[in-house]
């Protein structure tokens, strides 16, 4: 298994559009996609359970990634953290 | 709301766009909306069929959404699409899909699965603390609607296809709903909740529909009748008497002619100065964001750049840029100013703007917290990375350098002593800039105004960032809400500060600009120029209407 933690910068938080995007991300990977709160647990390759958690700016998501392709979908979805959603968030 | 008068009934509401139009009333009728769950066929409620129904209502939504996508994308803009992209991606959603295969399963009709697929997900969703995430419940039930019309047969019938046009009065309209309308049969609409904020008005005010929301309730028996739609000034007069159209009539026209008449008249003050009747110069200058807003500030009369937020190329990249990078970049946009000045505003983030890199710790009270100068003064390499950039330029072109949230002569100080550091190391490089680059501080907090006298001998002009010192000054927030208000009826507190401290730089023969919002309100124009404000900077949209108000002036 893999982890690892972002802290959400988007004044937004996790709204449609990111929740979104992130969950097309996530589906290309074959690994389970965990996503914690310290209040929820949603599942990363869908979009209402993304929303669900209710995450704003400067929450702390925690991934957690389990399957074979868990390390290359650790390293990917890290960088797609900092680097697509923030840059879709520098709007 | 409503004031009766001889002949009809007056509304108000809050208007979208300005425009005015008359027509007669179409009250909108959706289809039906509640399910009927009676068995009036012996298949209803046996899973494969429902399944089928289902499938067949699905693919067909999707293909409407990708066109409405479409539509709205060509018609509105991207910003305002993505709200049916993302129904699209709610649709294939497998909780969602889960869901209402389990209800099926379980033998319910297509319909009833639907609406509680919908129903317990808007739940959910009205359940958090996100205004914005709640708000988008009423996205899961615009779904739920459009799939149980296709499941029942029965369309939403937003217009009809060749009648006169007319104005829609509806209780409210989904985005989906909205973006139908035809803009060749619809003279505007009229609904009866929402808010200038809601989906429904962004993308009316987007497609340049007249209308008024938040009416409050209109009587059914007013269908048909004829209306007149003033979105100028939010009222909406149903069943108005011959002399009400008429007058309607002429003002309908008059305001069509001013409008170009106004417009050519505005075209023609490009390049004439704005002074006042009292012989008061103010420069008329824009507030830019990116290298790209230049060229039409420039066409719209603008006579140089009032506040220029350096933070674009920090906020573009995901690593600190280079001051080779800040340089070739602020080089680039002094190029495009021919001479004019431009005031380069020292990098301004922290409270509503955030970059990752930066690494900022979160804070309880970001507005009152770490941000503006406060971070250049406490990362002292990354601040002379930007002066050093910013200096390099100067030698391309005519800038002023302006540090935001001073609170203290102490703080120009030190923004000094490190400037005059960047001055001798270039120097000794033997590269070029300006020596004589022109050095000032925003005015957006009460202490800097309150310390103006003192501030004023140390800088070359002021520029008042009207918002923050409003919000400091009223200790209220203007994005909330709730105290918005107070930031739009107590003025007068903030306008002696900028008095005291105009009063302050011009005894010191520097010069005063205003680059926040009240800089663009007209009423205030006077004002202004009472005060012997040198420079005005609006974003473009404003420039000539503020350039006009200023010839006004007495």
């Amino acid at each position: 298994m893999k982890e690892f933690t972002y802290r959400i910068e988007d004044e937004n938080g996790m709204h449609a559009r990111p929740a979104g995007k992130l969950a097309t991300f996530a589906k290309q990977f074959s690994s389970r996609i965990t996503v914690k709160t310290d209040k929820k647990e949603g599942d990363g390759k869908r979009l209402l359970s993304l929303m669900s958690l209710g995450a704003v700016c400067g929450t702390e998501l925690h991934f957690l990634i389990e399957g074979d392709d868990e390390a290359a979908a650790c390293e990917a979805l890290e960088r797609f953290c900092k680097e697509s959603w923030c840059a879709e968030s520098g709007k | 709301m409503n004031v009766k008068n001889e002949s009809g009934a007056l509304f108000h509401g809050v208007g979208i766009n300005n425009g005015c139009v008359s027509g007669k009333l179409k009250f909108f009728q959706r289809g039906r909306t509640g399910v009927e769950i009676i068995a009036d066929m012996p298949s209803a409620g046996v899973p494969d069929v429902e399944r089928a129904r289902l499938e067949r209502a699905l693919t067909q939504l999707r293909g409407r959404l990708s066109e409405l996508y479409r539509r709205t994308l060509a018609d509105v803009g991207e910003q305002e699409a993505q709200i049916f992209e993302i129904h699209a991606m709610l649709l294939e959603d497998e909780d969602f899909t889960e869901s209402l295969e389990r209800e099926i399963a379980n033998g319910c009709r297509a319909e009833l699965a639907v609406q509680n697929t919908a129903q317990q997900y808007a739940a959910l969703l009205k359940g958090l603390d996100d205004p914005y995430l709640s708000a988008r419940a009423a996205d899961l039930s615009d779904l739920s609607e459009q799939l149980c019309d296709l499941l029942n047969g029965t369309e939403r019938r937003v217009q009809e296809k060749g009648g006169e046009p007319y104005i829609l009065v509806a209780e409210d309209l989904a985005p989906s709903e909205t973006v139908s309308l035809d803009k060749s049969e619809i003279l505007g609409f009229v609904t009866f909740g929402g808010t200038p904020n809601s989906h429904t008005s962004i993308l009316a005010r987007a497609m340049g529909i007249p209308a008024l929301v938040g009416v409050g309730e209109i009587a059914p028996r007013f269908d048909g009748c004829l209306a007149l739609l003033n979105a100028a000034d939010g009222s909406l007069t149903v069943c108005p008497n011959e002399s009400q159209v008429r007058a309607f009539q002429i003002k309908q026209r008059e305001e069509n002619e001013l409008a170009k008449e106004h417009e050519r008249y505005l075209r023609s003050l490009i390049n004439k100065p704005a002074i006042t009747r009292g012989g008061h110069k103010m420069l008329i200058y824009a507030n830019v964001g990116e290298a790209h807003e230049i060229e039409p500030a420039l066409l719209n009369g603008a006579e140089g750049i009032g506040l220029l937020r350096s933070e674009f190329l920090y906020l573009s990249m995901d690593r600190y840029p280079t001051e080779e990078e800040l340089f070739e970049s602020y080089r680039d946009i002094v190029r495009k100013m021919q001479g004019k000045r431009i005031v380069i505003r020292t990098l301004d983030i922290g409270a509503d703007k955030q970059i990752p890199y930066f690494d900022l710790p979160r804070e309880e009270n970001p507005a009152l917290g770490f941000r503006g100068v406060r971070i250049c003064l406490a990362r002292e390499a990354l601040f002379k990375t930007q002066l050093r950039a910013i200096l390099r330029a100067s030698a391309h072109g005519s800038i002023s350098l302006m540090v935001p949230m001073i609170v203290s002569v102490e703080e120009v100080h030190r923004c000094r002593r490190l400037l005059d550091e960047c001055c001798a190391e270039l120097q000794n490089e033997n590269i070029r800039f300006d020596p004589n680059l022109e050095f000032g501080i925003m005015l957006e907090t009460p202490a800097a105004a309150i310390m103006s006298e003192e501030l004023a001998a140390e800088v070359d002009f002021f520029s008042v960032g009207t918002n923050d010192l409003t919000q400091y000054t009223l200790a209220a927030d203007r994005q909330n809400p709730q105290v918005a208000e107070i930031c739009e009826e107590n003025r007068e507190p903030v306008l002696r500060l900028i008095a005291q401290a105009a009063d302050a730089i011009h005894r010191h023969d520097g010069w005063i600009g205003i680059c926040g919002e009240l800089a663009a309100e007209l009423q205030l124009t006077q004002r202004f120029a009472d005060m012997r404000i040198d420079e005005l900077s609006v974003s473009v949209p404003y420039l000539l209407g503020v350039r006009e108000k200023v010839t006004a002036c007495k």
